[in-house]
């Protein structure tokens, strides 16, 4: 039995890889599988090379996976462009359309080749089966299902729904397709026959993807106003929201660049609504200096940044963890501005609702960062009861508050000062970019201007409370230790259960706040943990690099990293848990 | 109703930084009135301005104020009018905050129609920074950065903002006070985006024939030429002289107002929430569905 299966499959745009992916994702959740899907493109508009990779199993799936089980090739020169993305070991399957030749003779390194390749008529099958090669992909999915016991009525009901809106005959040659993929599997059996082990539980499972989570969340949190601009890999929110937001009486603004998205966002947030603002890389570099003002103004706000490969247009349609510089530290001037991080589609919607609420809480701009991979991935959920979230709201001033002389920046213990907006009366008062006094009127006063500082730094004093912010694992006395963050933590889980499995001694810490850093949680993780690991997919790695700033990270704590598109697997975590161990004995 | 509120009633405590002498005196005195005579209270009204001298402008009101940053005035002021439509918004900022460092919004602005009241006081020259070339500054002019005198040509606000398709464009100067007063209270009760190009002169920079006393024997009003200001060609026409001639009034008024943004942006959301309305707490109802 096979308890987890990794299938990776490439095409050409318009060769429908990505469909046929989807098709399969919602046949095994249908079915109670926990399953993850992720899509990687070239950056092409139509047309160029296009892959997914699904990762199915009746456990928790937490992350795309490592060595794929089955490698698809629809024709090899689209394969080779996703190299380390979609990698072949000794146990991998290739399946390749018969007509595009055998497989190149680098396609794995030396001794690392697969198990077994299959030539495939994919073409002629549909072309016979369904009249129309197009169906190629369908007939993958029945090879599949045919292999590894994937039910074809959970598959037929993918395709009943797939082509609901495009017509009965389109369904019935998809139907023909999928039966010939299965016949050819029973008539060409797997050298080594493995079934996928049925789920404990075939209950059906939920699927999101990460930018509509994000969307959801933002509705459930009480989002009114989104401006924006649209931005590869964060579009989606835009697109969601758009489409939702007017149902709950909100508005999105698609504006003519990334700053008046921004602008109207602190503009709206000003005028008193919950404001957001959605975006990449790109577009957080122009939102800065607007970030800033809503720092000064004391204005909620929140920012998603879906990271994407950088600098500048850097790698658009991939992954990458190279923006947390930018979101803690891009400002001129002394400003600290909460970075939230989700790790995968499930916790998008705790982080971003947490977003909000420390926007609102603390009168300030929040980023969330998310990133390609959570952002554009679809995984299995099981259903979310939304009411163990809280949702917070700004201070406003009280009536006594505002008959007695308001003032909107008063001094408090907290720092945090009732908020007042355009319309209620008695609150009046100036915002502005300027340093300003109490009430909020212009000032140059080197005095004033320190107290303000102190008095926005000590609003977020508060964070460095925030255990709750953080996902810790493991025996706390573990003498080693495993950080990561975003799309990365998925795999350090999953690495992180492996080296426990070996007898490793090891405890897992996942910051989903990363910026202000909560020094107190990382010195008591620490104080323990003298050796191991910082996971993250950036070449600088970034997160080491700000936790040396402001904690003693023990010299036998280094940093894991690497640039992105090239997400990490669990067997090569562990393999370096593994080396630091020995150190542990040395 | 509201009680009668009078011009004082929209005049803040703080003192402005202007020059003495500057323009921008005569446009908040204006605008005292203007508001008064339109008589919404203070926290009704919302003003937001960029970066500049004239950008200090909320600050000597009542109103609620954003001074936000340099050029995104009116982005910033889309996102205040379309959170709440109720508001008098009103947006302030000089010619460099509106048509250099901020050009980019203005097309945007007005094609989408927000019902945002634009006032630019239009010095041609940059003066909170002490002297340098604006967009407006006319050709040949000798400042600190174009100690030679200037090789670029002027934009010209009023032609561009009537080729964009602004509803209601004019222009004043602090030369003609009950003018002035008229032109900001018209366009503050026209339903959509209205500009006015005001002539605000800086007493400290800015060229001789630039100043008040030039202005008192250099203006025409539109009115006297007969233009009528329905006709856009027409006024498209006279804006041409923008640099040339100190022409004062409305050139352009739109006689059918189409909607505004936000009065769309209400309808659809009527449209979407007939029927009861959406709980926040069932967002992701939805997604049962997809499974499968």
């Amino acid at each position: 039995m096979l308890e987890d299966l990794v299938v990776g499959m490439v095409g050409s745009g318009g060769d429908g890889v990505v469909s046929a992916g989807e098709s399969l994702l919602a046949a095994v959740a249908s079915q109670g599988f926990h399953a993850l899907m992720t899509k990687s493109f070239g950056s092409q508009i139509r047309g160029g090379e296009s892959s997914c990779r699904v990762r199915i199993s009746g456990r928790k799936v937490l992350n795309p996976g490592g060595v794929l089980d089955v490698a698809v090739a629809l024709n090899w020169e689209d394969f080779r462009r996703f190299g380390a993305e979609l990698p072949l070991g000794p146990d991998t399957v290739v399946i390749h359309e018969a007509k595009a030749g055998p497989p190149p003779a680098d396609l794995a390194p030396p001794g690392h080749g697969p198990r077994q390749v299959l030539a495939v008529p994919l073409g002629e099958l549909a072309k016979s089966a369904a009249g129309t090669d197009r169906a190629k992909t369908t007939v993958v999915l029945g090879i599949l299902s045919g292999w590894f016991g994937i039910p074809p009525e959970a598959l037929d009901r993918a395709l009943q729904k797939k082509f609901a809106q495009k017509g009965e005959g389109l369904l019935e040659a998809n139907r023909k397709a999928l039966a010939a993929g299965i016949a050819h599997a029973r008539a060409h059996p797997l050298d080594a026959p493995r079934v996928l082990a049925p789920p404990p539980s075939s209950t059906p499972k939920l699927l999101c993807d990460g930018n509509e989570m994000c969307a959801s969340a933002a509705i459930f949190a009480g989002c009114e106003f989104f401006g924006g601009y649209p931005i590869t890999p964060s579009t989606e929110v835009m697109q969601i929201l758009s489409r939702e937001l007017p149902k709950y009486g909100g508005v999105v603004l698609q504006a003519e660049d990334e700053i008046s998205g921004v602008g109207a966002a602190v503009g709206a947030s000003f005028a008193g609504k919950k404001s957001m603002t959605a975006t990449s890389g790109p577009g957080m570099s122009l939102k800065t200096e607007v970030l800033g003002l809503a720092s000064i103004a004391e204005l909620p706000l929140v920012l998603v940044d879906v990271q994407r490969g950088g600098p500048s247009t850097g790698l658009p349609t991939k992954p990458e963890q190279a923006d947390l510089f930018q979101a803690a530290f891009s400002a001129h001037g002394d400003v600290l501005r909460p970075v939230l991080a989700p790790t995968g589609v499930e916790d998008t919607f705790r982080l971003t609702v947490e977003a909000f609420n420390l926007a609102e809480r603390y009168q300030t701009p929040v980023v969330l960062l998310s990133d390609q991979e959570i952002a554009q991935r679809k995984e299995t959920l099981e259903p979310i009861d939304v009411s163990r979230f809280e949702v917070l709201h700004r201070l406003v001033p009280t009536p006594e508050q505002l008959a007695e002389g308001y003032q909107r920046f008063a001094e408090t213990p907290s720092g945090v000062s009732p908020l007042s907006h355009p319309g209620m009366p008695g609150g009046n008062y100036l915002a502005a970019g300027i340093e300003h006094d109490v009430r909020g009127a212009p000032t140059a006063s080197g005095a004033v201007h320190a107290s303000m500082n102190a008095k926005r730094f000590r609003k977020l004093g508060a964070l460095q409370e925030r255990a709750d912010l953080f996902e810790r694992e493991g025996p706390r006395d573990a003498p080693l230790g495993l950080v990561s963050w975003g799309s990365s933590a998925g795999v350090a889980r999953e690495a992180f259960a492996l080296a426990r499995a070996r007898g490793l001694p090891v405890q897992l810490l996942v910051p989903h706040l990363l910026y202000p850093v909560a020094e107190p949680v990382y010195r008591e993780f620490f104080a323990s943990a003298r050796r191991g690991l910082v996971l993250e997919l950036s070449h600088q790695g970034q997160l080491y690099r700000v936790l040396r700033m402001f904690v003693d990270v023990p010299p036998g704590v280094t940093s894991f990293a690497r640039s992105g598109a090239q997400p990490f697997h669990a067997d090569e975590v562990v393999e370096r848990l593994q080396q630091q161990a020995e150190g542990l004995v040395r | 109703m509201n009680a009668f509120l009078a011009p004082n009633d929209y005049k803040s405590p703080l003192k402005p930084i202007w020059c003495p002498g500057c323009g921008d005196y005569g446009v908040v005195q204006a605008l005292y009135r203007a508001l008064s005579a339109i008589g919404r209270p203070p926290h009704e009204i919302a003003f937001i301005s960029g970066i500049g001298c004239s950008s200090r402008i909320p600050g000597y009101t009542t109103a609620y104020g954003f001074n936000t940053v340099h050029g995104r005035a009116l982005p910033i002021a889309q996102g205040v009018k379309l959170a709440n439509p109720d508001l008098l918004v009103v947006v302030a900022g000089g010619d460099g905050d509106g048509f250099s460092i901020g050009g980019g919004h203005v097309p945007h602005a007005i094609r989408r129609n927000v019902d945002l009241t634009y006032l630019v006081m239009d010095n041609q020259v940059y003066g909170l920074t002490k002297g340098q070339l604006s967009p407006t500054s006319p050709r040949g002019l000798k400042t600190v950065t174009s100690p030679m005198g200037s090789l670029e040509q002027p934009i010209n606000p009023l032609l561009t903002v009537l080729a964009y398709g602004a509803g209601f464009v004019a222009q004043a100067t602090p030369a003609d006070m009950p003018g002035m007063t008229a032109l900001i209270e018209e366009a503050l009760r026209y339903p959509g985006f209205s500009f006015v190009n005001i002539q605000s002169p800086c007493v400290t920079f800015g060229e001789e024939e630039q100043q008040l006393r030039a202005h008192k024997t250099r203006m025409k009003s539109l009115a006297s030429l007969g233009h009528d200001p329905t006709n856009q060609l027409a006024a498209l026409d006279l804006a041409r002289a923008y640099g040339t001639e100190l022409y004062t009034g409305v050139f352009y008024r739109n006689p059918d107002p189409p909607p505004t943004y936000e009065a769309l942006v209400r309808q659809r959301q009527a449209e979407l929430q007939r029927g009861e309305p959406r709980s926040r707490a069932r967002v992701l109802d939805g997604l049962s569905s997809r499974g499968g």
